[in-house]
């Protein structure tokens, strides 16, 4: 019953498209060699993606085994839906791990097994992952990372008119942008050439047939198949001039066959319009369907909805009773949860919908497609007032869930806040109080810290008069939590004291998470045991397979080494991210990428933190403090190498962290603000973009932010004591003592700082080294004031120990002029301070000039006269 | 895309061979700037060779420097810079004249 395609509509197709399929066929030549690509075809909609790919297939079947798996149209997809589609044409295991709802990686390893299992090359079609679930884009991204090894070649399609920014697909597509073995074809619409081509025979007026197609193939192969003399105006006139010509039989069967997205299975066309075989070789005759190995298709997804929108309303909820009906007694004996959830609803059918969708939920949320879990149970809720108030408030608590993990926790919102009333109206406050305690954890998130605060409170004043509860124990935790972001490191103790005595050792995750919470504070104070605290947590965590706890690990670890400069657990970090990678935690992998940025900017290896941060500063990235961490990374670069452009990326982060009271949003954006402000030699702007920070920062005693920031204000001139409490190095360098900064610096691993504490020498070869050192490292900024003051010797940028010593003379200056006043030579000084004597010649000079002395003799009665010679 | 200025210094004096040599070593650097979306659209040079002015078009000043990197050309400096076009404003005048 397969019929060849009309060959009007296969010639309009591939016109134009050699270049493609020799660009297809390369990488199936080096998928051959054993080098696996990932191919991503793009185009808008009736461009023939579709097209391309069979015309690529039907040559290459012979050589090689094709797997071919859809993204479904269905308002909300089926999770892993081609996967399943492949899954149903093998043996292996892939089907079953599909059907049993196991976690992404565990169905991406039996993936990998199953293309690893064929003789032939495979080649694994993907068709509209526009389209995708979000399990199922988790997986197309790990196709992609490891495309070269598995030696398989993929090649997924998508539309690029349903591409809008924030579309997840995007995220993966901007991932895969620099991965070697992932290429991407972009199809262009028909030249007027081609069209002219075409149009020819039917004696069309090419022209004007370009004009009003745009050179869509699509839309150009219906009005020739229409046969009409005059060009339609639109793709619909011209769709439905087509199947017009089609009898009543044919036309009735093409409405069923509409009302199902995507494929129409052989056995769900008779169950829906009885025995229609005749009428369906007409369809096929036509070229309005296609005969597809499962079953049949409307030639393109365009064509199906014109058709399904033409059908009259109250025939097309007949249709989709019937297609619920038949799908309820499916020939697989499988029930494909979210094909029914989506035709209860099209059939108008409550009672099926609030039975169907929460199940559809689950089996999505089962397999990580949280996305289309929320959508589930957000179609129940919307016929869900019949239900009583648990049920609801059940409803609304699971859409809430699953939109925090779908990254839309501000969407969940409003459905904990109805939750927690329908609790509240039925008296059942223990539920009450555990939901408040999410609202508050939720909020938190939405970095709404006062929010959070409050409904944190409400919960513990809800539950603590119930007495000693998991519950309870959970919302200590939450308090300990948010005491600890805000780095009030005792009450963040105070609170997890109280929640570990609560905690019992059998609930695994409430303890993780608060050893977790606990060992961050002690690390935030420098009491090494909390580095063991966290690193148990990642160990329980693992072993109960709490995916979520490891990664929030190596967050707070990662977040501890970046602000305690502590690079010795940079080998530790590469493995959070592969483990964040595999296991598709996206939002840590994105919060490590950019920690990491932060130490390898403090490394001194700006290149391969611009490479990190071009990753993170995708479109798709709206966490705000990821967004924080990554823009003030890739400013304070651009500031060091003079390079344009950081203004605005300060200015962005500014925005991003108005509002935020935590140093974790804040510090970053005054650091980087208040050393661009060092560089232009503004002390006004330092003041403003770190005055407060810096309180805050010694308030809570975060000695490497209050360190950092006093540093830079320094450099920008501000006149101040150095603040107490300040980490070691920044304040051994603000001591004016620049050798043993140096040395500190070097030995804690920071190029750049070490090299600014060999600029504040006065020593020219001194100064020559701190060049040649700042050159390396591409700092072009800080490179050209040194050159500058190598330049003019005698005239010196600020240093502390120039304003806090009379006439501006530097530590050295005066421990050489007290040499001079005590009458020694310059030999003999040179000798005594380990100098060479041109140094010293220099540093006398310079004496003699800042105290306007023509001679030794006049600068030594001057040393006396400012007290720092006793008379002779 | 934003347009740049990147000069370069040759203290030996950039020399570039005639002929296919130098064709070839221009398509190289050309066919580098790609994998980063640069596109070298000009350059300046000084009398003495020692010092250029070239225009690019490039996402960022990242992938400027990526690519230098990548064909061992030196930056001193990036410029971002929009096009001053006095004959527009010349067209501008004769237009409010009429």
């Amino acid at each position: 019953m397969v019929v060849p395609a009309v060959s009007a509509s296969a010639a309009a197709e591939l016109l134009e498209r050699e270049e493609e399929l020799v660009a297809l066929e390369d990488a199936f030549a080096a998928t051959r060699r054993g080098e696996g690509r990932l191919v991503f075809v793009s185009g808008d909609a009736g461009i023939g993606k579709s097209a391309l790919l069979r015309a690529f297939c039907s040559r290459q079947e012979d050589a090689a085994r094709i797997l071919v798996g859809s993204c479904d149209s269905l308002r909300t997809p089926r999770p892993l839906g081609p996967f399943a589609d492949i899954g149903a044409r093998v043996d292996g295991s892939l089907g079953a791990a599909i059907a049993a709802g196991m976690a992404t990686p565990k169905v991406f390893d039996a993936l990998v097994q199953e293309l690893r299992s064929a003789e032939k090359p495979t080649v694994v079609v993907l068709e509209d992952v526009h389209l995708a679930d979000e399990a199922t884009l988790d997986i197309v991204g790990l196709l992609g990372r490891r495309a070269v090894q598995l030696g398989v070649l993929v090649v997924a399609t998508y539309r690029t008119d349903e591409l809008p920014r924030a579309h997840p697909l995007r995220i993966v597509l901007g991932d895969l942008a620099t991965i070697a073995g992932v290429l991407r074809i972009h199809l262009d619409p028909l030249s007027p050439a081609a069209v002219a081509t075409l149009a020819a025979p039917q004696g069309l007026d090419a022209e004007d047939l370009h004009a009003k197609t745009a050179g869509n193939p699509f839309f150009v192969t219906e009005v020739l198949a229409s046969g009409n003399v005059d060009v339609p105006a639109t793709v619909r006139d011209a769709v439905l001039a087509r199947t017009a010509r089609l009898d009543d039989t044919a036309r009735g069967l093409l409405d069923a066959v509409a009302v199902v997205p995507q494929l129409t299975e052989l056995w769900l066309v008779e169950a829906i319009a009885g025995d229609v075989l005749g009428a369906l070789d007409e369809c096929l005759d036509s070229g309005v369907l296609r005969a597809e190995e499962r079953g049949v298709a409307f030639r393109h997804e365009l064509a199906r909805l014109t058709v399904e929108e033409s059908i009259d309303p109250h025939r097309r909820v007949l249709l989709h009773r019937a297609v619920l009906a038949a799908l309820r007694r499916p020939a697989s004996g499988r029930l494909d949860l979210a094909r029914l959830a989506h035709h209860a609803e099209a059939a108008g059918d409550i009672a099926a919908v609030l039975e169907l969708a929460p199940r559809a939920g689950e089996q999505a949320a089962a397999v990580g497609a949280h996305r289309e879990a929320a959508a589930q149970y957000a179609r129940a809720l919307r016929y869900a007032d019949g239900l009583s108030m648990v049920e609801r408030a059940g409803l609304l608590e699971r859409r809430a869930f699953e939109c925090y993990l779908a990254g839309q926790g501000r969407e969940g919102l409003p459905d904990l806040e109805e939750a927690i009333a329908c609790y509240r109206a039925m008296g059942d406050r223990q539920k009450e109080g555990a939901c408040l305690c999410l609202l508050a954890s939720r909020r938190w998130c939405e970095s709404e810290m006062t929010a959070a605060a409050a409904a944190i409170d409400e919960a513990i004043a809800v539950l603590e008069p119930l007495g000693g509860s998991p519950e309870l124990a959970r919302a200590y935790s939450a308090a300990s939590s948010f005491a600890m972001n805000e780095e009030k490191v005792e009450a963040a103790l105070a609170w997890g004291e109280r929640a570990l005595e609560l905690i019992d050792e059998a609930d695994t995750e409430a303890l993780v998470y608060q050893l977790n919470t606990s060992g961050s504070a002690e690390l935030l104070q420098a009491r090494p045991e909390g580095r063991d605290r966290v690193e148990r947590s990642i160990e329980l965590a693992e072993a109960a397979g709490l995916e979520v706890d490891v990664g929030r690990g190596f967050l707070q670890l990662a977040w501890i080494a970046a602000r305690t400069r502590d690079f010795e657990w940079a080998g530790r970090l590469a493995e959070g991210i592969e483990y964040c990678t595999q296991h598709g935690l996206e939002l840590w992998r994105l919060y490590l990428l950019a920690y990491r940025a932060r130490m390898e900017l403090d490394r001194g290896r700006w290149e391969d933190a611009a490479d990190s941060l071009s990753v993170i500063l995708g479109p798709s990235t709206e966490q705000p403090l990821v967004r924080i961490l990554a823009l003030t990374v890739l400013a304070t670069v651009r500031t060091r190498r003079g390079d344009p452009e950081s203004a605005p990326l300060l200015e962005e982060a500014l925005s991003l962290a108005a509002g935020v009271d935590d140093l974790q949003h804040r510090a970053p954006v005054a650091i980087a603000r208040t050393e661009a402000a060092a560089y232009a030699g503004r002390s006004d702007l330092a003041a403003a973009a770190s005055d407060d920070v810096l309180a805050l920062a010694l308030e809570r005693g975060a000695v490497w932010v209050s360190g950092e920031l006093a540093f830079w204000r320094w450099r920008a001139g501000i006149v101040e004591a150095c603040p107490a409490g300040i980490a070691e190095p920044f304040a051994v360098h603000l001591s004016g003592d620049w050798r043993a900064a140096a040395a500190r610096w070097q030995e804690l691993g920071c190029p750049y700082e070490a090299a600014l504490a060999h600029a504040d020498a006065d020593d020219p070869d001194r100064l020559q080294e701190a060049l040649d050192q700042l050159g390396q490292l591409g700092a072009a900024t800080a490179a050209a004031t040194v050159t500058r003051r190598l330049r003019d010797r005698g005239v010196r940028g600020p240093r502390p120990s120039t304003r806090r010593n009379p006439a501006g003379l530097t530590s050295r200056q005066v421990e050489v002029l007290q040499l001079v006043a005590d009458g020694l030579r310059n030999a003999e000084i040179a000798e005594r301070l380990v100098l060479s004597q041109r140094t010293v010649e220099h540093h006398v000079a310079a004496i003699l000039d800042k105290l306007g002395a023509r001679t030794r003799a006049e600068a030594s009665a001057e040393a006396v006269r400012l007290g720092l010679s006793d008379p002779s | 895309m934003p347009r740049y200025v990147v000069e370069r210094s040759f203290p030996g004096g950039l020399a570039i061979p005639g002929g296919a040599e130098g064709a070839r070593a221009c398509l190289t650097v050309v066919e580098r700037n790609t994998d980063e979306g640069v596109t070298w659209v000009h350059s300046y040079v000084s009398d003495d060779g020692q010092k250029t002015f070239c225009i690019y078009d490039a996402p960022s000043p990242e992938a400027i420097r990526k690519t230098a990197s990548r064909n061992e050309l030196p930056v001193d400096r990036i410029t971002q810079v929009r096009v001053l076009d006095p004959y527009f404003y010349a067209q501008e005048i004769a237009v409010r004249a009429r």
